[in-house]
């Protein structure tokens, strides 16, 4: 559906007329694809630049901010055995010298217009972002257009920030029981298909990482065909694609990234267990069970049977795990939001002198409850009232709305799939979540692992 | 009534606050953690609803409920869909004004607390942090841990819960707060008709006698096995809210430790590699609070790490800092503070800071002016005024037989003292 324009944006034919006057080079010149409603009283705008360069545009003046995302199609999936962990080293690497900038300009510039710049990296994308004041657009543009095109790769840079990402893996993985876990898990719950590397890599392959290495990874992935850039807030449209136009239109569109597809996960047909001992004073279970991919249309009954399960103080396990047989202090749940299917993780946090194999049997009760007879409608109201809180507190600031356009356009297709997301949890029946639940939360679809504890 | 409203149409959603001066200082000696017990057993629910059944009304509703105590507030938090706020500021005025606090529900919700210190283990950087503050104040109430410890929470029973809340709460002065998809003479009548009248919040903290100095350079190893990595917290007292040094120090700070681009984070990241982060913060409150340095370095080189941190402290305490990174830490301060203003709630947020911390109303109001007009002299000489190097709490989170040697080593330590990671 074509969305109403609010009276301050132009025609988009008349905006792609005025900004091509007079623009001779094929990769500058600009095309509109469409615009749809985004929600009910803005506009998602698409815009694809000569050099395949996709840019969503969102004007929204509840706050004199900018938000700008800049998201990669590439993660950790896109790595290789022995090279794992080069998506996130080479996320740290954009930070650095360009052709045009020494070390340290970008984040001195940045901070100095008061915008706040990260970035992050997951298994199926790579993003980088900005929250700034209104007047600092044309310095983030400028910015990340200089990096997706003029990054200098040397030695010490690369030496440098090998050892950041050695403590980062230290600090998020080694020496913490969690992040232990957590790589275990999707370590032998996947056999074949990438998900099964950390993002962080393995220590060995970080230390092992050369300047060749991350050139080649550059020259493969950061092209703006592979990109996707996302301007939220107060700004004007004209002013921003023009400019965009101008930094961006000088690079090259470089041939689409030769990808290898990924293999498929084979499916799991018994139930593996795995043990992990650790200085923790409290024993916990972390479960993962094969789950659909983010927009297979089975996920939002999942999704709302992850609530039932797990949603706040008043879901099922959190009562029976933490109020009723008080064995544990709390309990999380969460679906892998991957393009390929991932895992549905369980993670119940015991209390000292409990033990896993009790909480199994609570949880594979808690399970069986729902796939049995399914939420009762004051359950899945509670559900939908919540998903419908979280989905607006996500919509508060324009960095959230980006982050939102982003994430579902790199990992759905589709910039404002936000609000059909929204929809698909209203309409799904408690015969659905049933359903979810017998289908993909079966023992011998999932991988177990006990955290037990070797303290004294 | 003391009612502050940000309404705002953007969105279909109202953040709510009832705020009330009282935290963990106002917890008796011995009972350490009876303020927070005493929010969270309220957060229960009202007379006359089972918790579950309390849950159930809010999850429907589309609401989430928190209770926050810090050392000098309570601070009742809640989120709702618009449709349905009437509702949810009645079951919320009932959680406050008449709570069930059961016996029942206090004698799992003080196991589920004591569960929680345990738990508590597991976080590096909260038990250093928790132990930096221990060792900074010492006996002073600002170096109580909000929940308390196994001994405290031992001594404390429902009846001095229910005590503390007819003392504190029941009685006690109170502010209310509206954020969102709601106008103020909306939010007037539905309080009107849910809430008591509300009595404007006490301003206290000034019976908190004055922090101290420990004099010397202290180390604490706080030891745990089998730490590749470190969490690492070295610091002192920093400034009064009240300081006429404050705002010149948060400049000077900033410009330190307060940004990506500062000595602190390129020295200790930038150059070396040796921490995921490195920033150095500025606590105030009604006495001087804690000015800090954290990292996170490896095991191996934790104690160059910390050798590293002293002597940038030094050179910024004794030559000051310079104009050009003055101005950029000014500017920084300035063009980001949009961010502290962006959304309704926020802008809330900081109107009931006024009205419960003793925060002059100028600090809000006239944030960029203050910021800008510190001088250069003025900010180096509030660092030198604050901030003293020879008088320094370092705590590191590490397996103590790998690192005390190297610390012990550090310029200027008269003192280290290891404590095992799980001594409560």
């Amino acid at each position: 559906m074509a969305a109403q324009a609010p009276p301050f944006m132009a025609a988009p034919e008349v905006l792609i007329e005025r900004l091509n006057r007079g623009v001779r080079k094929r990769n500058a010149r600009w095309s509109f694809v469409r615009d749809q409603a985004f929600g009910d009283a803005l506009t998602l705008r698409r815009f694809r630049l000569g050099n395949g360069l996709t840019v969503l545009t969102l004007v929204d003046r509840s706050a004199p901010t900018v938000s700008y995302h800049t998201w990669f199609r590439v993660g950790s999936r896109h790595e290789r055995p022995g090279k794992t962990g080069l998506a996130h080293l080479f996320e740290h690497l954009m930070f650095g010298t360009t052709r045009n900038h020494p070390h340290g300009d970008f984040d001195r510039l940045m901070e100095r217009a008061g915008a706040e710049a990260n970035a992050a990296t997951w298994t199926d994308w790579t993003c980088y972002y900005e929250n700034a004041p209104r007047d600092a657009l044309p310095l983030l543009i400028e910015l990340e257009a200089d990096r997706m095109s003029n990054l200098v790769l040397r030695v010490p840079q690369v030496n440098s920030e090998k050892e950041v990402v050695a403590n980062e893996r230290k600090l998020r993985v080694d020496d913490d029981v969690e992040g232990k876990a957590l790589e275990l898990l999707y370590d032998k719950a996947f056999r074949h298909h990438p998900y099964r590397w950390p993002t962080i890599g393995s220590m060995q392959d970080i230390r092992g990482f050369t300047v060749r290495d991350c050139q080649e990874f550059y020259r493969t992935h950061y092209a703006p065909s592979n990109a996707t850039v996302v301007i939220a807030g107060d700004f004007s449209e004209h002013k921003a694609l023009s400019l965009v136009q101008k930094r961006y239109g000088s690079i090259s569109a470089a041939p689409a990234a030769k990808i290898r597809k990924s293999p498929k996960e084979p499916s799991q047909r018994a139930e593996r267990v795995f043990q992990l001992s650790a200085p923790t004073p409290t024993e916990k279970l972390l479960v993962g069970y094969h789950a659909p991919a983010f927009s297979d249309p089975d996920t939002p009954a999942l999704v709302i049977a992850n609530d039932v399960l797990f949603g706040g103080l008043s879901s099922r396990l959190h009562r029976l795990f933490c109020l009723d047989e008080e064995i544990a202090l709390s309990v999380r749940g969460s679906i892998s939001p991957f393009i390929d299917p991932g895992l549905f993780e369980m993670w119940i946090f015991l209390r000292e002198g409990k033990r896993t194999e009790d909480a199994l049997a609570l949880l594979d009760r808690g399970i069986a409850g729902v796939g049995s007879a399914g939420p009762s409608p004051l359950e899945l109201e509670k559900a939908i009232s919540q998903l419908e809180l979280s989905f607006l507190h996500s919509m508060e600031t324009a960095g959230g709305k980006a982050e939102q356009i982003g994430f579902y356009e790199t990992v759905a297709n589709d910039g404002a799939a936000v609000f059909e997301r929204l929809a698909a949890y209203r309409n799904v029946t408690g015969d659905a979540v049933q359903r979810a639940v017998t289908k993909y939360l079966r023992p011998s679809r999932r991988t177990r692992v006990e955290i037990l504890r070797n303290l004294s | 009534m003391s009612i502050f409203v940000e309404s705002s149409d953007v969105l279909p959603l109202v953040d709510l606050e009832i705020a009330l001066p009282v935290g963990s200082l106002q917890d008796p000696a011995g009972q350490e953690g009876l303020a927070q017990l005493t929010g969270h057993l309220m957060r229960r629910g009202p007379r006359g609803l089972s918790q579950a059944r309390f849950e159930d009304r809010l999850a429907s509703l589309g609401s989430r409920v928190s209770v926050e105590v810090s050392m000098r507030s309570t601070r009742i938090r809640a989120t709702v869909l618009r449709r349905n706020l009437g509702p949810l500021l009645g079951l919320l005025a009932d959680m406050v004004w008449q709570p069930a606090l059961r016996a029942s529900d206090f004698v799992k919700l003080k196991r589920r607390a004591q569960a929680a210190l345990v738990a508590r283990l597991d976080d590096d950087q909260t038990l250093g942090a928790v132990c930096f503050r221990e060792a900074l104040f010492g006996d002073h109430p600002y170096g109580r841990a909000l929940g308390g410890h196994a001994d405290s929470l031992g001594r404390i029973g429902v009846q001095q819960v229910g005590d503390f809340y007819e003392r504190h709460i029941a009685k006690g002065s109170f502010l209310i707060g509206a954020a969102g998809d709601v106008t103020e003479s909306e939010v007037r009548s539905l309080i009107a008709s849910h809430f008591p009248r509300s009595r404007r919040a006490k301003r206290n903290g000034s019976d908190v006698p004055a922090t101290r100095v420990r004099r010397g350079r202290h180390v604490v190893i706080v030891d745990k096995p089998e730490r590749t990595q470190t969490q690492l917290f070295i610091g002192t007292l920093g400034a009064r809210t009240r300081d006429r040094n404050l705002f010149p120090l948060i400049v000077s700070n900033t410009a330190f430790g307060g940004t990506f681009s500062g000595p602190l984070m390129q020295q200790v990241r930038g150059v070396r590699g040796w921490s995921y982060g490195a920033y150095s913060r500025l606590l105030h409150s009604t006495q001087r609070d804690a000015w800090y340095m954290s990292t996170a370095p490896s095991a191996e080189y934790s104690a160059d790490c910390a050798a590293l941190q002293l002597d940038l402290l030094e050179q910024w305490v004794e030559r000051g800092t310079k104009k050009a990174d003055l101005r950029f830490a000014q500017r920084y301060l300035i063009n980001s503070h949009c961010f502290d203003r962006d959304t309704p709630s926020k802008r809330l947020e900081s109107r009931l800071d006024v009205e419960l911390l003793d925060i002059p109303r100028s600090y809000v109001d006239k944030y960029d002016g203050l910021i800008a007009r510190v001088t250069r002299e003025q900010a180096n000489d509030a660092t030198r005024a604050r901030i003293s190097p020879r008088d320094l709490i370092i705590v590191v989170v590490a397996t103590a037989s790998e690192v005390a040697r190297s610390f012990e080593r550090l310029p200027g330590v008269r003192s280290l003292e290891v404590v095992p990671f799980d001594r409560n």
